[in-house]
C-alpha cells in the first residue's frame, strides 16, 4: 500500500516537472528579444553561427521537437549562457545556491527552535497574559514588511550601535577557499591560520539576515503550533488521559505534543515557497550572494537565460521540499494514510 | 458548562448578527476594522484630501523634518522628501496605490478563484485532477519569482506586477473554494435540495454560496495582507511601481539614499504598510475567532 | 574537528566580546579595504576610460614612465629616470630605471627586470597592427581620442634601458599623456608567455605589472584582492593586503563605512558629508578635482540638430536648483567644460541664465511653439561628476514641463546603458567626465571632437569642423598664451552651439576611518595606497 502511495506521488512529481519545463520552455518565446538568444544566451550571433545554432536547437522543427531538445540540454547540463557574464547559467546557480540554502536553513532552524516552544506555551496558557503577549508579538511579526524590518535592525544594530556588519557573508579580508559553498563548514575545513577569527566574523555576518528571515516563519510556527495544540488539547483522549490522573506535563508530553506537531511538519513544506520569496528580499538588503540577489540582478539586467534557469531550479527545489515533507507527514501520521 | 437557552435570549439572532456581535466584542479586531474603513475611505477620496500636490517638487524645502521636530513646519506635518515633495500627501496617495491596488488584485483573484473553484468543486474525475495538479505547480512557484518572470515578459510596472500578484493568489482561492464547496456537498441539507430536483447551478448559487461566504471573507483578508506586502515588496525592489509613483514600497526604495539624514522618509511609509497589514490581520483573526465562538455556542 | 570544546568556547566568547566593542582581529590590521563604486571593465588601463576602473587598478598594479606630482601638477620621474626633448619638439628620449621587478603571480614568474623591450611592447600595441596584441582589443579609447597612432611616428629601442619616441608633429601635451594612468607599462615577457600558450586575452584580464600590489583574485561585482608586491622598487607598501570591495549602492557603501567594514570609500553623494563630519572616527579628505557633469544632446537626431532648440533647453533648466538638490552645494556651477582651476578657462564666458521665457521664445523660433517629446537618459550609477542622475533628471523633467517639453526619463543597467548610448539611441543624456591629466585638451578633445564621436566618448555625437580646428591648432602651438587663446575660442564656440549643457564641477571627497593614514588622491586620476597605513 505504501508502495502504491509513493508511486502515485512519484507520478505526480513527474507530471509537475513536465508542466514546469513546458512553462520554462515557453518563456524562451515569451521573453522579449530574439528566441535564439534567449535559448542560448549568446549575445552577438553571426549569420553563419545562427544557421548552425538554429539547427542544433531544432528551431526549424515543430515546437514539440524543440521542447524535447530543450529537455535534453537541461539534462545534459548544457544550459544557456548568462547574458551578463557569458557563463553557463547552471554553473552560476550552483555557485550561488549554497549561500541561499545556508541562510534559509539557519532561519528555518531558528524559527522551529523559537516558534514551537512559544506556540506550546501560548496554547497551554490560553487566554492568560503570557498567551496574549506571545500571540500579539506573533501577529506583529506576521504583519511587518520584511524589508522595512531589515532596515530597522540595520539602523539599530549596525549603524547606531555598530555591533554587527551590514552586508556579505564574511569580511573581505579573510580568504577562505570554497569547498562546499557553505560558509561555516568551509571555514572549519580550511587550513587558514585565522580560522577562529573568520568563524566569529562569519557568524556575526549571519546573525542579522538569519533573524530577519526567521521572523515570518517563526510567527507562522507560533500561530500554527498554538492552534494545533489547542485542537489536540480539546480532544477526548486528552481529557481521558487527564481523568486517568496523569499530570498536565505528562499528558502534554505523551499525548499532546506528538499529535500537535505532526501538522507542523506539513507546514514546513507549505511555508518553504514563502521562505524563498522572503530570502530573496533579505539577500538583496544584506548583499547576501545567494540565488535571490542573483535573480533580482537578473531582472535588472534583463538577463533572460538567468531568469529561466533560476525559475527551473528554484521551483524544482520548492516542489521537492513540498513533496518530501508531505510524504514524511504521511509516514508519521496514520490518519493521513488514506492510500 | 452550557448556558441555559431561552427562546427570547439574544443568542437567537441570525448567524450574521451573531458573528458581528462576537466580532465587536474583540476590541483589537474592532479597532483594526475601523482602521481598515478609514484606509479605504482615504484610498477612495485621496485626490480631494491631500494638502499638497504629491508630485510637486519644491527645491526650497528639501528634507524638511516632521513638524514635531524643532525645524519642522506646520504646513508639512510629516516633512518632505529629498525632492521637497510633501510626505503626508504622498503617503495618503500611497494608500490608493498600495492598499487600493492590493484590494483590486485580491478581488479580481477572488472572482476568478470562485469561478474556477466552483467548477472544480462541482466536478470530479480526471479533468479535475489534472487541474488540481496544475494548481499545485502554481502554488510552488514563489510569488516573487512569478513576479520576476512576468516582469521579464511584460516589462516592469505596477500593473504588470498586479497580474503577478493575482496569479500568485489564485491557487489558494481555488483550493479554498473547492474544499469549502466539497465540504458543503457532503451535508445532508444539500442532498435534500438535490432530491428536491435543484440543478447544479441552483444548488451552487442558492444553497452553497450563502453558507460559504464567511469563509470567503476570511480568505479575502488573508490574501489581502499578502497582497499589500507583495505590492510593497515589489515596489521596494523597483520591479513594481516605478519612481516617482507614490507607492509605499517604492517610496522606501527612493528614500534609502536619505536614510542617514532623514530617517523618517524611510520609517513613515514602512509604518503605513505595517499598520495596514496589521489591521487586515487583526480583522482576519477577529473573524476567525468570532466564527469559532459562534460554533461553540 | 579536533578540539571542539575549547574551540566553541573561544568562538562564543569572541562573538560576545566583539559585540560589545569592535576589536580588530590581527588579520584585519594588515589589510585595507577600499569600497569602490563599481566593477572594473578590464585590468589593463590601455583599454578603458572610466574613472572607476582607473581607481580600482592602475595605481596599484602599474607604474608609468612619468608621474604627476599631485600637489604641483608637475611631471616627475617614474620608471623613466630622465628624459630629453629635441629642439624641434619631435623626439623624446627616455632613460629607464634598472631595478624594477615585475609581479610574481600564480600565472607568471618573471625572469628579468623591466627594460626598454617592455616599454616598446606596451606602446607598440597601441601603434602597430602587426603587434601580436593589437587586434585583441577593439579600441584604445583614451589613446584613440588623443590620436596616438597619428601622433607617434616611430618607437625605437636605443639601448637596454633607453628608448626614443618620434612624433609626426609637435604636441605640447605628449608628456602629460605618458603620465596618465592609461600609460601603464606592461611586461613583454608575460606577453611572450601568453603568445606561446595562445591565451592572448589574458593580457587584459590577468594583469602583470610593476606596481606596489599584485593581482590575486577578482570576482565581478564582488571584490578584487591584491597582495603586496614584495619586490617593489619604491618603498614597500605597509599593507600586506589591499581589497577593493565593490559596492555599487551608495547607501550600502556608507553603511559599510559606518560599521568599519570599509576603511576608505569615495563619496560621490555629498548629502552624507555633514553626517560623517560629525563623527570623530572618520576623516573627510576633499580635493579639487578636474571633472564636469553635463547634459548632452544627441545632435544627430532632430530636433537636437538645431542650435536654437539646444539653446532653448539650456535656458530652461534651473542650474542653481540642481546644484542644491543633487550636489548639496558642494560643487561649482559649470559654464564651460573646463573647471575654473584650469589655466585655459575662459573667465569671460557668460554665466548660463535660467530664463524659461527666452527658452519658450527660442523654441517657437525653431518651429516648436508647442514643445515636443524627448527622452532624458539618466545613468544608473553614482559618479563624482553626477552623484544622482535620476534625481537630476526628475528636476530637469519638471523644468522642461514649464516650456512645454514633455520629457521621459530612461535608465538601464550600467553596461546596457553604455552600449545603447554608444549606438546613439538616446535623445539626451546626463553623464560626465573626469580628467586624466591637467591638460585642457583632455576635456575638449575626448568630449566633443569628431574623433571622439567615432570612438564613443563624445556623447553628443557632435562633429564640427570649426571646433576641431580650434583644438587642433591649440596643441600644435608651443606658446602658452596662444594655446590659451585658441582654447578660449573653442569654449566660446561650444557655449554658443550648446551641443551639451555643462552643469557642475564637483569636488572629490573621500572618507576614511581615522586610523587609516597615507592615502593619496590624485586630482588627475586614480587613488594610491602605497603609503597607506593602519593603526589600532
Amino acid at each position: 500500500m505504501m508502495f502504491h502511495y509513493l508511486l502515485r506521488r512519484l507520478f505526480l512529481l513527474g507530471f509537475v516537472f513536465v508542466a514546469l519545463t513546458i512553462f520554462a520552455f515557453s518563456l524562451g518565446y515569451l521573453f522579449p528579444g530574439d528566441v535564439l538568444g534567449n535559448f542560448t544566451g549568446l549575445r552577438n550571433i553571426s549569420p553563419a553561427e545562427e544557421i548552425v545554432l538554429r539547427q542544433q536547437l531544432g528551431l526549424d522543427q515543430s515546437y514539440w521537437q524543440q521542447y524535447i531538445y530543450f529537455n535534453q540540454r537541461i539534462l545534459d547540463g548544457n544550459w544557456a549562457l548568462s547574458f551578463s557574464s557569458q557563463q553557463n547559467v547552471l554553473d552560476e546557480i550552483i555557485n550561488v545556491m549554497p549561500a541561499t540554502l545556508e541562510l534559509a536553513s539557519y532561519a528555518l532552524l531558528l524559527s522551529l527552535i523559537v516558534g514551537i516552544p512559544l506556540g506550546i506555551i501560548a496554547a497551554v496558557r490560553k487566554d492568560k497574559w503570557l498567551d496574549k503577549l506571545i500571540s500579539g508579538l506573533a501577529l506583529v511579526g506576521y504583519s511587518i514588511p520584511i524589508f522595512w524590518w531589515a532596515l530597522l535592525l540595520i539602523m539599530v544594530f549596525s549603524l547606531t550601535l555598530g555591533w554587527l556588519p551590514t552586508s556579505g557573508r564574511l569580511s573581505v579580508l579573510y580568504e577562505i577557499p570554497t569547498m562546499s559553498g557553505f560558509m561555516l563548514p568551509d571555514i572549519l575545513l580550511s587550513q587558514v591560520p585565522y580560522r577562529e577569527e573568520a568563524l566569529v566574523d562569519a557568524i556575526r555576518h549571519l546573525l542579522l539576515p538569519a533573524v530577519v528571515l526567521a521572523t515570518y516563519p517563526t510567527t507562522v510556527m507560533i500561530r500554527f503550533t498554538r492552534e494545533s495544540m489547542l485542537d489536540v488539547l480539546e480532544q477526548n483522549y486528552i481529557k481521558t488521559a487527564r481523568a486517568k490522573g496523569l499530570t498536565r506535563l505528562q499528558v502534554l508530553y505523551t499525548h499532546g505534543l506528538r499529535n500537535a506537531l505532526l501538522p507542523v511538519t506539513r507546514q514546513v513544506g507549505l511555508q518553504f515557497s514563502t521562505l524563498i520569496t522572503l530570502a530573496m528580499i533579505t539577500e538583496v538588503i544584506f548583499s547576501w550572494p545567494g540565488i535571490g540577489s542573483w535573480l533580482i540582478d537578473g531582472i535588472y539586467q534583463r538577463n533572460f537565460p538567468a531568469i529561466q534557469g533560476g525559475l527551473l531550479v528554484v521551483s524544482s527545489l520548492v516542489i521537492a521540499v513540498n513533496m518530501f515533507t508531505e510524504i514524511l507527514h504521511t509516514m508519521l501520521n496514520p490518519l493521513a494514510r488514506k492510500f | 458548562m452550557k448556558k441555559l437557552r431561552l427562546y427570547y435570549e439574544e443568542y437567537n439572532k441570525g448567524p450574521f448578527a451573531l458573528l458581528w456581535k462576537h466580532f465587536t466584542q474583540q476590541h483589537f479586531a474592532f479597532f483594526g476594522f475601523i482602521t481598515l474603513l478609514l484606509l479605504l475611505l482615504l484610498a477612495l477620496l485621496t485626490p480631494f484630501l491631500t494638502p499638497h500636490d504629491p508630485y510637486l517638487q519644491n527645491s526650497q524645502l528639501l528634507l524638511v523634518p516632521p513638524s514635531w521636530q524643532n525645524s519642522g513646519l506646520v504646513s508639512y506635518p510629516l516633512g518632505t522628501d529629498d525632492l521637497g515633495r510633501d510626505l503626508m500627501s504622498r503617503l495618503m496617495l500611497g494608500t490608493s496605490y498600495t492598499f487600493g491596488l492590493a484590494i483590486l488584485a485580491v478581488l479580481g483573484s477572488l472572482i476568478v478563484g470562485v469561478i474556477l473553484g466552483a467548477l472544480s468543486g462541482m466536478s470530479k474525475g480526471v479533468k479535475s485532477s489534472v487541474f488540481n495538479h496544475l494548481l499545485d505547480l502554481a502554488l510552488t512557484i514563489p510569488s516573487l519569482l512569478l513576479a520576476i518572470v512576468i516582469v521579464a515578459v511584460l516589462g516592469p510596472g505596477l500593473l504588470n506586477t498586479i497580474w503577478a500578484i493575482m496569479l500568485a493568489l489564485l491557487p489558494q482561492f481555488v483550493h479554498g473554494v473547492r474544499n469549502a464547496i466539497q465540504q458543503q456537498l457532503k451535508q445532508d441539507y444539500v442532498t435534500a435540495y438535490r432530491l428536491d430536483g435543484a440543478s447544479q447551478r441552483q444548488l451552487l448559487l442558492f444553497v452553497i454560496f450563502p453558507n460559504i461566504w464567511e469563509q470567503l471573507v476570511l480568505m479575502f483578508t488573508m490574501a489581502l495582507s499578502t497582497a499589500v506586502l507583495d505590492v510593497a515588496a515589489l515596489g521596494f525592489l523597483s520591479i513594481g511601481a516605478q519612481s516617482p509613483t507614490a507607492e509605499w514600497g517604492s517610496m522606501i526604495a527612493d528614500s534609502l539614499d536619505s536614510i542617514y539624514l532623514a530617517p523618517w522618509t524611510v520609517a513613515l511609509p514602512g509604518l503605513m504598510i505595517f499598520i495596514t497589514v496589521l489591521a487586515v490581520n487583526l480583522v482576519g483573526d477577529g473573524i476567525r475567532v468570532a466564527m469559532k465562538k459562534r460554533r461553540e455556542n | 574537528m579536533k578540539s571542539s570544546g575549547p574551540f566553541t568556547a573561544v568562538v562564543l566568547l569572541s562573538i560576545l566580546s566583539s559585540a560589545c566593542q569592535p576589536v580588530l582581529p590581527t588579520t584585519r590590521v594588515h589589510g585595507l579595504v577600499y569600497c569602490a563604486e563599481g566593477s572594473p571593465e578590464s585590468f589593463n588601463p590601455q583599454l578603458v576610460t572610466s574613472g572607476t576602473t582607473i581607481d580600482a587598478i592602475s595605481q596599484h598594479l602599474y607604474d608609468r614612465l612619468l608621474d604627476i606630482n599631485p600637489d604641483s601638477g608637475e611631471l616627475i620621474p617614474g620608471l623613466a629616470q630622465s628624459w630629453q626633448i629635441s629642439d624641434d619638439g619631435l623626439t623624446y628620449r627616455f632613460q629607464l630605471r634598472q631595478d624594477v621587478e615585475f609581479h610574481q603571480t600564480s600565472y607568471f614568474s618573471p625572469t628579468r627586470t623591466m627594460n626598454a623591450d617592455d616599454v616598446q611592447f606596451t606602446f607598440g600595441r597601441l601603434l602597430s597592427v602587426q603587434h601580436p596584441f593589437h587586434q585583441t582589443a577593439t579600441e584604445y579609447p583614451y589613446f584613440d581620442s588623443v590620436e596616438w597612432q597619428q601622433l607617434v611616428a616611430k618607437l625605437t629601442v636605443i639601448g637596454p634601458y633607453e628608448i626614443e619616441f618620434t612624433l609626426s608633429k609637435p604636441d605640447s601635451s605628449f608628456l602629460s599623456t605618458l603620465a596618465t594612468d592609461f600609460a601603464a607599462i606592461l611586461s613583454a615577457e608575460y606577453g611572450a608567455q601568453l603568445i606561446s600558450h595562445n591565451t592572448l586575452a589574458d593580457l587584459d584580464q590577468l594583469p602583470v605589472g610593476t606596481g606596489p600590489f599584485l593581482y590575486r583574485h577578482y570576482q565581478k561585482d564582488v571584490l578584487i584582492r591584491y597582495y603586496r608586491h614584495p619586490k617593489y622598487w619604491r618603498q614597500l607598501p605597509a599593507m600586506e593586503q589591499l581589497v577593493i570591495d565593490i559596492v555599487p549602492d551608495n547607501t550600502k557603501r556608507i553603511a559599510k563605512l559606518l560599521t568599519h567594514e570599509c576603511d576608505v570609500a569615495p563619496i560621490p553623494r555629498l548629502a552624507e558629508l555633514s553626517l560623517l563630519s560629525k563623527r570623530d572616527d572618520f576623516v573627510i579628505d576633499a580635493q579639487t578635482s578636474m571633472n564636469v557633469g553635463y547634459w548632452a544632446f544627441n545632435t544627430r537626431t532632430p530636433p537636437f540638430d538645431q542650435v536654437k532648440v539646444r539653446q532653448a533647453l539650456s535656458y530652461a533648466i534651473n542650474k542653481s536648483n540642481i546644484l542644491q538638490a543633487v550636489y548639496f552645494g558642494q560643487a561649482e556651477p559649470a559654464n564651460s567644460l573646463l573647471p575654473p582651476t584650469s589655466w585655459a578657462y575662459d573667465k569671460n564666458l557668460n554665466i548660463q541664465r535660467y530664463d524659461p521665457l527666452l527658452a519658450k521664445k527660442l523654441l517657437a523660433e525653431a518651429g516648436y511653439p508647442e514643445g515636443f517629446q524627448m527622452d532624458i537618459w539618466a545613468m544608473p550609477v553614482q559618479r563624482l561628476y553626477n552623484p544622482n542622475a535620476l534625481k537630476m533628471a526628475e528636476l530637469i523633467q519638471a523644468d522642461l514641463a514649464q516650456i512645454g517639453v514633455r520629457a521621459k526619463i530612461v535608465s538601464y543597467e550600467w553596461n546596457t546603458f553604455r552600449r545603447k548610448l554608444r549606438l546613439g539611441e538616446h535623445d539626451s543624456v546626463l553623464i560626465g567626465w573626469s580628467a586624466d591629466n591637467a591638460d585642457p585638451d583632455n576635456f575638449l578633445r575626448p568630449l566633443l571632437s569628431c574623433a571622439a564621436a567615432i570612438s564613443g566618448s563624445n556623447r553628443a555625437n557632435w562633429c564640427d569642423e570649426n571646433y576641431d580646428q580650434l583644438i587642433a591648432k591649440a596643441v600644435h602651438t608651443p606658446v602658452l598664451e596662444e594655446r590659451r587663446a585658441f582654447y578660449q575660442q573653442a569654449q566660446q564656440y561650444q557655449a554658443e552651439q550648446m551641443p551639451l549643457v555643462p552643469i557642475a564641477h564637483s569636488k572629490r571627497f573621500q572618507v576614511r576611518s581615522r586610523n587609516i593614514s597615507g592615502v593619496r588622491i590624485n586630482p588627475y586620476g586614480g587613488i594610491n595606497f602605497t603609503a597607506a597605513g593602519k593603526s589600532l
